[in-house]
C-alpha cells in the first residue's frame, strides 16, 4: 500500500482504517448472526463499521452482486441458483419493486 | 439457464423427476417413505447394503431438511407438490432428525433471535463457513466424512465466487477446504445415532407458559393442546401481558422427530409462529414465538405442562427497591404454599390459583441488595427477584444491531429493531462491565437516535433512515434509491439509540449502535 496514494474519500478512509487497526474491530462486530462478514465493501456494513460506504444506491451495482455469486447468503445469485431472479427488473434502479426474496415460504 | 444446464456444472442427475410430474390425486397422497422412495429415489437409489445415499448419510433439523428439498426442487428439478414437500419434509426430520441435546447452543438460528452472536469455533471456521452464514447452520448438520466432503464440493459448483470470500486470493482455500476442513468436520459433526422419535399425544393437555416479550413486557399464558389428524396438536393459547388486554391465538403444533416443536398460530395479535424444543421428561417446552411476517418482533417462552408438579416459571415485575411495597404476579404449575422470598422481603397472598399468585412484596429499608430465589410451597426459581436501591447503570440491549429498510412498494417488508433499556448495578467489585454486575431488568425508557459518528452526521443518516418509537421500536424508512440524498442513496444509516431512565432523582442514559442497512433477497430457513 506505500506505493499507492488514496484518489478520493474511500480509499482515504480504508487507508486511515487499515492505520488504526478498524479493520479488526469490524470482524468483531459482524459476529451479528444474519449478516455477512464479508466486506468489500460488504453487504450489510462496509469495512470501515459503517454504512456509508456501501455500493449506494445498492440498487445501481446490484447486479453486479447477483451475476457474480458475490454475496449468495443474501443476493440471489443468478449464475446458478436463481438464474430468472431478476428477469422482469431489467434495470434495478428502476425496476427494484420487482426484486423478490427467493425462499418459498411452506404452508406452516 | 434450465434444469439441465445447470447439471453440467454439478455433475447431478436431473432427468427423471420431470417425468414423475403428474400432479394427480394418487401422487398427492404419497406417503414420506414413498417420495423418498420414488421421487428421491430415481437418483438416490438405495446401494447393495441397502444405504440410500446422500439421504441416510446425514441428519438435520426439520428446517435444514426443508432447505435440502427446496434446493433439489429449485436446482435439481424434484417436482413436489407443497403437499409433498411438507410430507416429505416431516418424514425425513422424523426418521432423520437430531436429538435436542445436539441443537443446543445453535437453537437461536432456528428460533430466529434477532441478537444472536453466532462465531465459529476457531478462527479458521469462522472464515471458511460463517463469512457468508451462520455458524449454526453447519453445527445442527450431521453427516458420514465422504458427504461432508460432498458438501465442499457443492459449495464450490453451486457458489464458485465462494473461493474469494473465504480469502482464497490468500491463501490455500481449496487445500484447506477439501482436507482439513472435512477431518474435522468429520470429527466434530460425525453422522451419529438417529434419535427416538417421540410420541406427540404426551404432549397434549392444558400448559402454563410465561416469558419477557422485548418492548412490551414481562407476559404469562395458557396453552391447551388436543390430538388432531396425522398426531398433529390443536392448539388454542392466550397471552397476557400486565395491565393489557390478553391476546388469544388458534392454530396447529407438529412435533418432528426426538421432539422439535413448530406451530403456526393466528388470532388477536396477529400470525405467529412457535418454535420450540421438549424437554427431556415432555414436561416442559421451551423456545421462542415470532411474528411469521416479522420474525424480529416475538418473545423467548418457557412452558409446562399442567400436573407435571409444583414449579415456577416466572416472576413480574422481577425487581423492587428497599422500602418499598410492590404487587409481584408469580406464574407456574401447581403452585400452593407460603411464598419465600428470603431475609427482609416479607410477601402477603392477595389471590392465589394454581398457575398464578399475586403478591403484595414489601422490601425492608435493610434488606441486602441483590438477586435472591423465590419459593412457593415445592417449587422455586433461583435469583428471579432482585432488591436495589439505585441503578448504577443503564445498558441499551442489543448493544449492536440491524434494520432493514424495505416496502416502499416492494415486496421485501422493512425489519424493524426492538430495543429494551436494561437497568445495572455494578456489583461488590464497584466497576461496570464486570463479571459481579447485576441486571436488574427492563426500564421504562424515553427514545431517540442520533447520528453516529461525523461521516452520519454528513449524510443526515437520522432523518433518512427512520424512527424509534416509545417503546423502543425502530421502524426503517422504505426501500430503493432516495432521491433526496446524494446519488439517490438508499435510507440506511449509522445510528445511536439512545434510551434516557428517570430512577428515583437521577437520570440515566445508556446507548446502542443501530445500521441500518438494505434488504436481504436470500431469506432461508436458517440463516
Amino acid at each position: 500500500m506505500k506505493h499507492l496514494k488514496p484518489a478520493n474519500d474511500k480509499a482515504r478512509q480504508l487507508i486511515e482504517a487499515a492505520k488504526d487497526g478498524k479493520e479488526d474491530e469490524v470482524v468483531a462486530m459482524t459476529t451479528l448472526v444474519g449478516c455477512t462478514t464479508s466486506f468489500d465493501p460488504g453487504w450489510e456494513v462496509d469495512a470501515f463499521g459503517g454504512v456509508a460506504a456501501l455500493c449506494q444506491p445498492m440498487e445501481a451495482d446490484l447486479y453486479g452482486c447477483s451475476d457474480p455469486c458475490w454475496w449468495p447468503a443474501q443476493v440471489a445469485d443468478t449464475l446458478n441458483t436463481y438464474p430468472d431472479w431478476s428477469a422482469d427488473a431489467p434495470a434495478a434502479h428502476e425496476d427494484w419493486r420487482n426484486l423478490q426474496s427467493v425462499f418459498p415460504k411452506d404452508k406452516g | 439457464m434450465g434444469v439441465f444446464s445447470r447439471a453440467l456444472v454439478l455433475g447431478a442427475c436431473v432427468m427423471a423427476p420431470l417425468s414423475l410430474s403428474a400432479g394427480t390425486a394418487a401422487a398427492e397422497s404419497l406417503t414420506g417413505e414413498q417420495i423418498v422412495a420414488t421421487k428421491c429415489g430415481v437418483c438416490h437409489q438405495k446401494d447393495t447394503s441397502g444405504v440410500i445415499p446422500r439421504i441416510d448419510e446425514g441428519r438435520r433439523t426439520p428446517e435444514g431438511w426443508d432447505m435440502t428439498v427446496v434446493r433439489m426442487m429449485r436446482n435439481n428439478g424434484v417436482d413436489l407438490t407443497p403437499e409433498e414437500r411438507t410430507t416429505v419434509v416431516h418424514y425425513l426430520a422424523d426418521t432423520r432428525g437430531l436429538s435436542i441435546a445436539e441443537t443446543e447452543g445453535y437453537r437461536y438460528i432456528l428460533e430466529k433471535r434477532p441478537v444472536a452472536e453466532d462465531v465459529g469455533p476457531t478462527q479458521e471456521f469462522t472464515e471458511m463457513c460463517s463469512r457468508c452464514h451462520s455458524f449454526a447452520r453447519v453445527g445442527m448438520q450431521r453427516r458420514t466424512k465422504d458427504d461432508w466432503r460432498r458438501l465442499v464440493n457443492f459449495h464450490l459448483g453451486q457458489f464458485p465466487t465462494a473461493e474469494y470470500q473465504a480469502l482464497a486470493r490468500d491463501r490455500d482455500w481449496w487445500g484447506i477446504a477439501s482436507t482439513d476442513m472435512v477431518d474435522q468436520l468429520a470429527e466434530m459433526f460425525p453422522l451419529g445415532e438417529r434419535p427416538m422419535k417421540v410420541d406427540p399425544a404426551p404432549l397434549s393437555g392444558e400448559w402454563r407458559l410465561a416469558g419477557h416479550w422485548p418492548g412490551h413486557g414481562d407476559y404469562e399464558g395458557a396453552m391447551t393442546a388436543t390430538p388432531a389428524e396425522g398426531g398433529d396438536l390443536t392448539l388454542s393459547m392466550t397471552l397476557s401481558v400486565a395491565g393489557k388486554a390478553p391476546v388469544t391465538f388458534a392454530g396447529t403444533a407438529r412435533v418432528f422427530g426426538a421432539g422439535e416443536w413448530r406451530a403456526s398460530l393466528s388470532g388477536d395479535g396477529g400470525s405467529i409462529r412457535q418454535v420450540l424444543a421438549r424437554s427431556g421428561d415432555g414436561s416442559g417446552l421451551t423456545g421462542r414465538w415470532f411474528m411469521v411476517d416479522d420474525d424480529v418482533v416475538g418473545a423467548p417462552l418457557a412452558a409446562v405442562k399442567v400436573g407435571s408438579g409444583p414449579a415456577l416459571l416466572a416472576v413480574s415485575p422481577a425487581y423492587l427497591k428497599p422500602g418499598e411495597t410492590t404487587r409481584i404476579t408469580l406464574s407456574g404449575t401447581d403452585l400452593s404454599g407460603d411464598p419465600d422470598l428470603g431475609a427482609g422481603v416479607d410477601a402477603k397472598v392477595v389471590e392465589a390459583s394454581a398457575g398464578t399468585v399475586v403478591l403484595d412484596v414489601t422490601a425492608a429499608t435493610d434488606a441486602a441488595v441483590g438477586p435472591r430465589d423465590v419459593s412457593l410451597g415445592g417449587a422455586s426459581l433461583p435469583g428471579s427477584l432482585v432488591v436495589y436501591d439505585a441503578l448504577d447503570r443503564v445498558a441499551v440491549e442489543p448493544a449492536v444491531t440491524f434494520a432493514r429498510v424495505g416496502g416502499n412498494g416492494g415486496p421485501i417488508p422493512k425489519v424493524p429493531a426492538q430495543f429494551e433499556a436494561i437497568g445495572y448495578l455494578n456489583g461488590p467489585d464497584g466497576e461496570p462491565g464486570t463479571e459481579d454486575d447485576i441486571r436488574v431488568g427492563a426500564m421504562d425508557a424515553a427514545w431517540r437516535s442520533e447520528n453516529f459518528d461525523e461521516t452520519a452526521a454528513v449524510m443526515k443518516d437520522a432523518t433518512f433512515a427512520g424512527a424509534i418509537s416509545a417503546m423502543g421500536l425502530f421502524t426503517p424508512n422504505g426501500a430503493g434509491p432516495n432521491p433526496e440524498r446524494v446519488k439517490g442513496t438508499n435510507n440506511t444509516g449509522n445510528l445511536s439509540i439512545v434510551a434516557t431512565v428517570a430512577d428515583g432523582g437521577e437520570t440515566l442514559e445508556g446507548t446502542g449502535q443501530l445500521y441500518v442497512t438494505v434488504q436481504r433477497f436470500v431469506d432461508w430457513p436458517i440463516r
